[in-house]
């Protein structure tokens, strides 16, 4: 209940509230296989299904795919994570 | 969750409406053990096992050199007409790109 | 509930069921449940040189978590009922 209507990340409570406050970030979600998606999280839902858009998708730290929106299923999800994303090249 | 909203039924609220909405469109799915799907999505439930229509599937395999131990990357393709796929393998699913 | 009824309804067909193990058996549905196990008769191999220990398997049980895809039948596919039942089960699901 607490730190509901907080803005900053750091203000967050739980993981709950941080998964919240994320919405509409740009985000880096890891998976267990290793492959980073770096995107806009749009969003998601308690089985960490997420919802992501203008996605890069990057394997060994290189860039593999873009897709435009992704949804991308919950119990592949490692972690999730703000990124401070510089604006895509180009594009 | 029965939603009362209906004028809103193009909102993405929840992950899985980006699914909803892709519903009788072509789909790029990304599957655990390096392969891929496009289809046409007929069908789909919460756990993401769906029914594609006219399916490509890329398997992608690497080989290494016997000799000069380099991978060789190589993509097969086969075509179905229908395919139930079972949810717990989907890791990715892109809907065509929507003009918003 | 949608694939487990979309199943039933499938019982009598001919399907091949490709399992994660990348096992391929084509056979006649017998019966499916809420798991989507799967029960299959006269049932055969797809590639029968490479698994030739499966020969004298004429029917069995499929264990649902093990299915990667089921080919369907074109004539057991009706794409509008699909669409709408899917619909129906987005709104209640």
């Amino acid at each position: 209940m607490s730190g509901g209507g907080e803005k900053g990340l750091g203000a967050t409570k739980t993981p709950a509230d941080f998964l919240k406050s994320i919405r509409g970030r740009p985000v880096v979600v890891k998976l267990n296989s290793g492959v980073d998606y770096r995107g806009i999280l749009a969003c998601l839902d308690g089985y960490m299904n997420i919802a992501m858009e203008q996605t890069e998708e990057y394997v060994n730290g290189q860039l593999k795919n873009k897709y435009g929106d992704a949804f991308i299923r919950g119990n592949n999800v490692l972690y999730i994570s703000t990124s401070k994303r510089t604006l895509p090249e180009g594009s | 969750m029965a939603s009362s909203n209906n004028e809103e039924e193009s909102a993405v609220k929840e992950p899985l409406d980006l699914i909803r909405l892709s519903l009788d469109e072509r789909i790029y799915v990304k599957l655990r053990s390096d392969r891929e799907l496009r289809g046409k999505l007929h069908a789909y439930d919460q756990h993401l096992n769906m029914i594609l229509g006219d399916v490509e599937e890329t398997i992608t395999t690497v080989e290494i050199d016997d000799e000069t131990y380099e991978e060789i990357v190589r993509t097969t393709k086969r075509n179905v007409q229908y395919l139930f796929v079972r949810g717990d393998g989907v890791i990715l699913v892109s809907p065509p790109l929507r003009t918003a | 509930m949608l694939f487990f009824s979309y199943f039933k309804d499938l019982v009598g067909r001919e399907v091949t069921v490709e399992l994660k193990n990348d096992l391929a058996i084509r056979g006649t549905l017998h019966s499916v449940d809420q798991y989507l196990n799967i029960k299959l008769e006269n049932t055969r191999v797809v590639d029968q040189d490479k698994y030739p220990h499966m020969l004298s398997v004429r029917n069995c049980f499929i264990r649902g978590s093990v299915v990667r895809y089921v080919q369907l039948p074109p004539e057991g596919v009706d794409t509008d009922l699909l669409h709408d039942a899917t619909r129906r089960e987005a709104r209640g699901g």
